[in-house]
């Protein structure tokens, strides 16, 4: 037997039954499960069962957030080197981002955790890996400026109200990462959403770095002239060179989370086809309507897929399985509505341009209106069986 | 001959297949009739411990149809009477007498090679059987103990004897991945065979053969009975995935099925009026390929499977069986046994290991990349969690059902729902089960649910 498995073993005993620490026993239990991996002796039938579990299936949606996340530093520190005039070599920048990434993401395991287990505890149930992904997903998409207490309240909001109180994993409507954004987007619109993107912000005055979505051409100009003379050209979109929330910024990062997650079957391919689908014929659309060069409407689809959050959002936000739909045409409409809905507030509302986290917010309301729908549209094709 | 066309289930290939050859296993001390695998039974006991009982005679009935008997396998004395929980009653164990076989001009049975002591019933003629009156082939069937052999469909009952089943699925596969083949089970049989077809026909004109498409070159002048073909993964065979593809109407949906093996039990004890007893089973386990074995009904399966220490588990079926005791014997329709290792040690860090030789229907570990044969064992590989909706059980469930709304509806009492989705369409495959990354139960509430509205109505 292994030590640590020893250690374990002697210390269950004051967590379980009516141990010193019984409260504690989900974080006990959690420890023990992610070290010692269990695998009991099935009870019913079928006696064969799939290897896959939900640690695994969670901990993949981690692994493909690793690209997202490491430019996602880099690319803070890259950006705050500019504001202060300085190019940075990749080990410097990666090391000045880790410095204002870092807490924020510490910040949020650490929150959330607490009401995590505080639920547990309460609820006596298991801690769901679910969190973990909540976890790293929340603060990539927050700019690298937030303060750390509104991380922690932003967590605390989406755990809470975006997950807890519907009765925990698998029953939330909501996506609990989306929920904390949104609640810090709307109540703290300053940090959120204004000028001051750059990590840097408090050691040089003055600097700001607006966003892509924020700029609008003046009269007469094209959009997208304006968009690369202030330095978002297609290709540093694509690539992620610009200013914005920490893991938005790399089109290629999550295109390349995207491709693990579908091949490894963990996410469902119909929702980030459709979405990508959606955005591109609603952009089409609207390019083709006559008039509003000047603004977003006529930037067309790949400036709409490279910029802003969508591609994070569609890859990793809609996907949650939890708040999108369990079937698969709702998996279809559900993805194409959150392409058009993007691109229709983008366009039509400038006060709210990250159009994503609205669309995707929107489209999680009416997840179960369209399973609905589609499961008695299935039913009705059956024979009956009664 | 018709292909129908499945797309869903179980299609990682898995270790352990049996040989074609066939042994014949000597004669048992003991054997047993098992109550266990006969659904929704209450039995009735007519005998009782040290009872003598020759092969054919009455050990229990069915309290619901006191006609319908299940009746001894063989000659000797009622050894024991084994009752479970709630006086349940689960074998009625028979020792074999062993004086028989010195006699053994005077009672060997020249069609089954068995020396026992039976009871006669009557025969029928084999020319000229259409014109039996169908009242007299239930009657013989119900009083030969094998009427049991007709199933009906949505609960898989014991087929009503009252009612005239749209079409009926005789089905040359077994149960499990690994059951007796079907050149094993019809070798020799074919006139046994057609016989039983027209004992079908008595009760329905629609009579459905299906067998699985790999197994169709083997089966040479066969073939011909072979109305449908299906796909070669699980549990494509199985009678209810078949109804479901073929069921055009409400009515159908109180169709029968049997086993092409019960089907070829009855045609014998028609024409010789006598129980038949010998039964092709398999047992298979990893890395084996064991020969498909000959023994008499309810043989005790310590004897087929032979000493196993605690790291093992045994069941007749390891999608949609029964957990085994060594110490039981074969019930009347389980023909396979499938002895499966329990890894029930913790792994370190077992959530994250790169998994060349684990098997998955997701593509999350390595053996993705290649399609060797998979070991299986008997270990759940996580604990249970929420469900997440994340539709692993949709995207295998055979007859098109969404296992997780359905658990939903059952959840929430809402059994009109449940019943709207299909519920009763589920062939109990467990591969719902099989496939949850939340591992979740979902063959056992849909079966319990399944069981609780049938129970209802009854």
């Amino acid at each position: 037997m292994p030590p640590l498995k020893k250690i374990l073993d002697s210390i269950e005993k004051h967590f379980t039954g009516s141990g010193k620490f019984k409260q504690l026993e989900p974080v006990f239990d959690a420890i023990k499960t992610v070290v010692f991996f269990p695998s009991p002796k099935n009870q019913y039938t079928p006696f064969v069962r799939d290897n896959l579990d939900l640690k695994r299936f969670m901990t993949f949606v981690l692994i493909s957030l690793l690209p997202v996340l490491i430019f996602g530093i880099y690319n803070t520190g890259l950006q705050a080197g500019l504001a202060q005039g300085e190019s940075l070599a990749f080990i410097q920048a990666f090391l000045l981002g880790s410095r204002t990434v870092l807490p924020i993401i510490l910040v949020t395991y650490g929150v959330g955790l607490f009401w995590e287990i505080l639920f547990a505890s309460l609820r006596k149930h298991k801690i769901s890996e679910g969190f973990l992904v909540t976890g790293l997903l929340f603060p990539l998409t927050l700019p690298a400026t937030i303060p750390l207490w509104q991380v922690a309240l932003g967590i605390s909001f989406g755990v809470v109200i975006g997950k807890e109180v519907f009765g925990g994993t698998g029953r939330n409507i909501l996506n609990p990462a989306l929920t904390g954004r949104a609640f810090l987007y709307f109540s703290y619109p300053v940090s959120m959403s204004g000028e001051v993107w750059v990590a840097a912000k408090s050691t040089v005055d003055g600097i700001s770095g607006a966003t892509a979505l924020s700029i609008q051409a003046l009269d007469g100009e094209k959009i997208t002239t304006v968009l690369s003379d202030s330095g978002f050209n297609l290709s540093n979109l694509f690539f992620g060179f610009i200013p914005g929330s920490i893991g938005e910024t790399s089109a290629l990062c999550c295109i390349l989370g995207a491709l693990f997650l579908i091949i490894t079957k963990i996410a469902n391919f119909r929702i980030i086809i459709g979405g990508i689908l959606g955005l591109i014929v609603t952009s089409i659309i609207f390019y083709l309507i006559p008039g509003g060069s000047d603004s977003w409407m006529d930037a067309g689809p790949l400036y709409h897929l490279c910029a802003g959050g969508f591609l994070f959002g569609i890859s990793f936000m809609a996907t949650d399985p939890v708040s999108a739909p369990g079937t698969n045409p709702g998996r279809w409409i559900y993805g194409f509505l959150i392409g058009f809905l993007t691109v229709t507030i983008r366009v039509a509302n400038p006060a709210f341009v990250e159009g994503t986290m609205l669309a995707i917010l929107f489209m999680n309301v009416f997840a179960s209106l369209l399973d609905h729908i589609i499961i008695k549209n299935s039913a009705s094709k059956r024979i009956p069986n009664v | 001959m018709e292909n129908i066309k499945i797309l869903k289930g179980f299609k990682t290939r898995i270790t352990g297949m049996p040989d074609l050859s066939v042994i014949q296993m000597p004669e048992p001390e003991t054997i047993a009739v098992s109550a266990l695998d006969i659904p929704y039974i209450r039995p009735k006991l007519l005998v009782k411990e040290n009872d003598s009982v020759k092969t054919g005679t009455p050990l229990f009935c069915d309290k619901r149809n006191k006609c319908i008997s299940y009746v001894s396998p063989a000659t000797g004395i009622v050894k024991k009477i084994v009752f479970g929980d709630r006086r349940r009653l689960q074998e009625v164990v028979i020792a074999l007498d062993k004086n028989l076989n010195k006699n053994i001009d005077k009672n060997l049975d020249k069609n089954s090679g068995m020396t026992d002591d039976f009871i006669q019933f009557e025969t029928l003629p084999e020319i000229g059987v259409e014109k039996v009156p169908r009242s007299k082939i239930i009657n013989l069937l119900q009083q030969g103990g094998l009427w049991q052999c007709l199933r009906e469909f949505p609960s898989k009952d014991t087929a009503d004897e009252n009612h005239a089943p749209p079409m009926i699925i005789v089905s040359l596969n077994g149960n499990d991945l690994f059951s007796p083949h079907p050149k094993v089970i019809t070798e020799n049989e074919t006139t046994f065979f057609e016989f039983g077809l027209k004992i079908l026909k008595q009760f329905s004109n629609r009579i459905i053969v299906t067998s699985r498409q790999s197994s169709l070159n083997m089966l040479n002048g066969f073939k011909d009975h072979i109305t449908h073909a299906v796909p070669d993964f699980y549990p494509s065979w199985d009678p209810a995935v078949v109804l479901y593809q073929l069921k055009k109407t409400r009515e159908e949906n109180r169709s029968w099925c049997i086993a092409a093996e019960h089907l070829i039990l009855i045609a014998k004890f028609l024409l010789t009026g006598r129980y038949p007893v010998k039964r092709v089973v398999t047992v298979t386990r990893k890395n084996d390929k064991k020969p498909h074995l000959i023994i008499r009904q309810g043989a005790p399966v310590q004897e087929l499977v032979g000493h196993l220490d605690d790291n093992y588990i045994i069941t007749t079926g390891r999608f949609n069986g029964r957990l085994v005791d060594p110490k039981s014997h074969m019930g009347f329709f389980e023909n396979t046994l499938n002895i499966i290792p329990d890894n029930h040690k913790e792994e370190l860090f077992g959530f994250i290991q790169p998994g060349i030789s684990k098997s998955s229907v997701s593509r999350t570990f390595l053996s993705c990349l290649s399609n060797s044969p998979r070991d299986l064992d008997a270990n759940t590989h996580g604990e249970e969690r929420a469900c997440i909706n994340c539709g692993y059980c949709t995207s295998i469930c055979p007859v098109d059902l969404a296992p997780n709304f359905i658990m939903k509806a059952l959840f929430s009492d809402d059994i009109e729902d449940a019943l709207s989705y299909g519920l009763l369409d589920c062939c109990r495959c467990g591969l719902c089960s099989y496939t949850c990354p939340s591992k979740i139960e979902l063959t056992k509430i849909l079966s319990d649910g399944m069981e609780a509205h049938y129970k209802d109505k009854e």
